[in-house]
């Protein structure tokens, strides 16, 4: 037993004090934070756009009018859905209204605002001339607080309403997109009018919104499905791609350290130390502290985040994981998953000194864990289906497929039936990778389908 | 009293036979030197010795045990192919090490820098193994492997990639091991190691023994020879009294160097005598004593240096119990 330790501690501490084991640390808050906040950011960076619109000949007139009202009731209706979000998410969150609505208004708020032309460029005739005053007013050759982004020519021809639109940046479209819309509502406007359709009726027309509600007999309380029956379906998937990611880079980590070892002559001196068992849980061992210790940081981070920005969210998610026990489970399905995968690693580990060696069998193992991955975002929405069902009866996809379904309710026989057969292979696993990497320690032989095959069954003895 | 006992050791991979029928006894305190090429079974009979690989007939046993494994506290051992945590520090990895054989950490880190200072290595205890030179890495790996103060000491061609100094080094490590009353088991092809350390020496050759016994036993089965160096004939040299086997070593200009075998019995004096009676131009006469390396071409017909690892097929892993 001492020996484990002292050997899981080594592959500890190899790690541990690497700067790629706190990069990797960092790496999920650090994205967490920067995915929240750099869309915020980029909007907040984003300039207000100072944009004249003008008409051009007396067939045009009304529409500046008209392009400046769509601008209002976007930002009337931007209001509207700032408060409802803000609402909705401080119901869901019981965090304070406030906080919500500050940050979904700086996502949402409009990006320009339309101003006076020059007096020069008012009375500047059409054609070269007046081109060369615009040019002046985008570019540097104009001071900063009267330089403008973009100028609008609205005109009317006989299809419709149309613009030309000169901007500041050649790549910046969103003037242009903005008038193409403005510009449609008019059309539609006019053409609907001279139908005889009240502007009114197309309005409440384009402004019903239906309300439906969801119920369902597994939801809780009167039958009303809302996010709280939502949330353990979100918890299976969200635990089950952790799952995936945590095993995968566990065993990596394994069979990356066992070529080391390989490629450094270390295994033959470890071995004539300890037993091939005791090497080998010594460094199941030592990499599963490592992940675990990743894992605990990770949820500890996520945990405080989501206590502290939406305390009755956390209390939910605490109820969700502690409601049948499903957090056993998870623990369960993370324990059989990473020791069926983790040997399995070292024992190819044990055969290579780079990773070219081991693309021979690594190729087709990554392509067998791309299954759970697709099929796992079909348990979210229908975690019954046959191929689901079926496909959690196969014990290396058993972790992540069960992992996704355990928040539904599968049957307790699944539940029970699954596991066994997952912890059944994973011990077979160990087994059968003790003695492949006894024999890949020792062998100096090129790792292959048979080479493999044969020091499993014992060849060669 | 026999620290380890071999009797009837086979050790086959697939069709291969690696080792056939072997059979030696090494006494406690001895320092027994495991001859032979490149192949010829050495790394093999380590290994099954180590408990490492099992063997396919005979049994071992070493410290009163018939599995190594179960004694490999008491046994310290260097591989053929040697490295070390390259992170590591020279006292780190010695004591990691140490800590496998059951020595506490504080107790390893003591020796391991004690065992560094004496071989030259005081300087060099802060450093990580990557830093090091190949020469001070296997000096760090033989203080791992003996800084439990084994009982066994099992090296594996400990000489091989080490310069001269070092080598010479390396031979009073183990005089030092052996004179503390450690058993030495090392394996060597280069001959002449042997003949300056060891009590008793097996030569291996295609798997099997060819010889066990010490060093002088071992010379006695070869023949000793003359050499003469003068303007000189083959077959004047073939006619002198007891000298067989004549060849020619170099000629130069004229001025031959002839060397041939005396024959079980014969006298070397006999034959200087002779050569003078017969008036024959001999401006040098040594009579030379077989070396080891003599022995071992005589007794195997092989040469030691010669690689006999290309029969084995490269597809059979290995599987131990």
């Amino acid at each position: 037993m001492n020996r484990i330790l002292l050997i899981a501690q080594r592959e500890f501490m190899a790690y541990a004090k690497t700067v790629g084991f706190w990069l990797s640390l960092l790496a999920l808050p650090l994205f967490g934070v920067l995915g929240g906040a750099v869309p915020m950011l980029v909007r907040g960076a984003d300039p207000i756009r100072a944009v004249v619109l003008i008409e051009e000949g007396p067939a045009a007139t009304g529409l500046a009018a008209a392009v400046k009202n769509v601008l209002e009731a976007d930002t009337e209706r931007q209001a509207e859905r700032t408060r409802e979000a803000a609402e909705k998410a401080a119901a869901a969150s019981g965090a304070p209204p406030g906080a919500a609505e500050s940050a979904i208004a700086s996502i949402g708020r409009q990006r320009m605002r339309f101003v006076d032309a020059p007096a020069d460029l008012s009375v500047a005739a059409p054609g070269a001339a007046q081109d060369a005053v615009v040019r002046r007013y985008l570019t540097d050759d104009t001071p900063k607080d009267q330089r403008l982004d973009a100028v609008v020519f609205l005109t009317r021809t006989p299809e419709g309403p149309a613009a030309r639109v000169w901007a500041a940046r050649a790549t910046d479209d969103t003037v242009e997109d903005f008038v193409r819309r403005a510009l449609r509502d008019e059309n539609r406007d006019t053409v609907l009018r001279e139908a005889g359709i009240d502007r009114g009726v197309v309005e409440r027309v384009d402004d019903f919104r239906p309300e439906i509600n969801v119920f369902s007999p597994r939801s809780a309380g009167d039958g009303e499905v809302s996010f709280k029956d939502r949330l353990p379906g979100i918890i299976g998937l969200g635990f089950s791609f952790v799952l995936w990611s945590l095993i995968i880079t566990g065993a990596s980590i394994l069979l990356n350290s066992v070529m080391e070892e390989k490629s450094n002559k270390i295994l033959e001196v470890l071995l004539s130390s300890a037993s091939a068992t005791e090497i080998l849980t010594g460094k199941v061992l030592g990499v599963a502290m490592l992940t675990l210790s990743v894992l605990v940081v990770w949820g500890g981070i996520g945990a405080v985040g989501l206590i502290t920005a939406a305390p009755s969210t956390a209390a939910d998610v605490a109820s969700v994981l502690m409601a049948d026990g499903l957090i056993f489970y998870f623990i369960g399905y993370m324990v059989g998953g990473y020791l069926m995968y983790a040997v399995l690693f070292a024992a190819i580990g044990a055969f290579c000194e780079t990773p070219r060696d081991a693309q021979t069998l690594m190729g087709p193992i990554m392509m067998v864990l791309v299954v759970p991955l697709l099929v796992v975002q079909m348990a979210l929405v229908n975690p019954d289906a046959p191929a689901v069902k079926f496909l959690s009866w196969v014990p290396f996809f058993t972790p992540f497929l069960m992992s996704a379904r355990a928040p539904s309710g599968p049957p307790l026989i699944e539940i029970i039936g699954t596991m066994a057969g997952m912890f059944a292979v994973a011990l077979l696993m160990v087994w059968l990778a003790g003695r492949a990497f006894r024999a890949g320690a020792l062998s100096d032989v090129k790792l292959s389908w048979k080479s493999f095959g044969q020091a499993i069954s014992g060849g060669g003895r | 009293m026999a620290a380890l006992t071999l009797d009837g050791v086979s050790k086959r991979y697939g069709d291969f036979q690696a080792v056939k029928d072997l059979s030696f006894q090494v006494r406690k305190g001895a320092i027994c030197g495991f001859l032979g090429p490149n192949g010829a079974g050495k790394t093999s009979t380590i290994r099954m010795i180590l408990g490492l690989q099992s063997a396919s007939a005979g049994t071992i046993d070493i410290l009163g045990a018939s599995d190594g494994r179960k004694v490999r506290d008491r046994i310290g051992f260097l591989p053929e192919e040697r490295g070390l945590y390259k992170k590591m520090t020279p006292v780190e990895a010695i004591a990691f090490f140490g800590s496998l054989k059951g020595l506490p950490a504080s107790e390893g880190k003591r020796r391991a820098r004690e065992m560094l200072i004496a071989q030259g290595l005081g300087a060099s205890q802060k450093k990580k193994m990557k830093e090091l030179s190949k020469g001070m890495a296997q000096k760090v790996q033989l203080i791992a492997s003996v800084v439990h103060r084994p009982e066994f000491v099992i090296l594996d061609e400990p000489f091989s990639g080490l310069d001269p100094v070092n080598q010479q080094g390396l031979e009073t490590v183990i005089r030092d091991l052996a004179a503390n009353g450690a058993t030495v088991l090392f394996s060597t092809h280069v001959m002449q190691h042997a003949e300056r350390l060891c009590d008793q020496v097996v030569l291996m050759a295609r798997g099997r023994k060819a010889f066990d016994g010490t060093v002088t036993e071992a010379r006695a089965t070869s023949r000793r020879f003359l050499e003469l160096e003068g303007e000189i004939s083959t077959e004047a040299v073939a006619a002198l009294p007891g000298v067989t086997g004549v060849e020619v070593v170099s000629d130069n200009g004229g001025v031959r160097v002839l060397k041939g075998a005396l024959a079980s019995g014969a006298r070397g004096q006999e034959a200087l005598k002779t050569a003078f009676i017969s008036g024959l131009d001999v401006r040098r006469f040594e009579l030379k004593e077989p070396t080891l390396h003599d022995a071992f071409i005589s007794l195997t017909g092989d040469h030691p240096d010669e690689d006999q690892s290309v029969a084995r097929p490269a597809s059979t892993p290995e599987i131990a119990r």
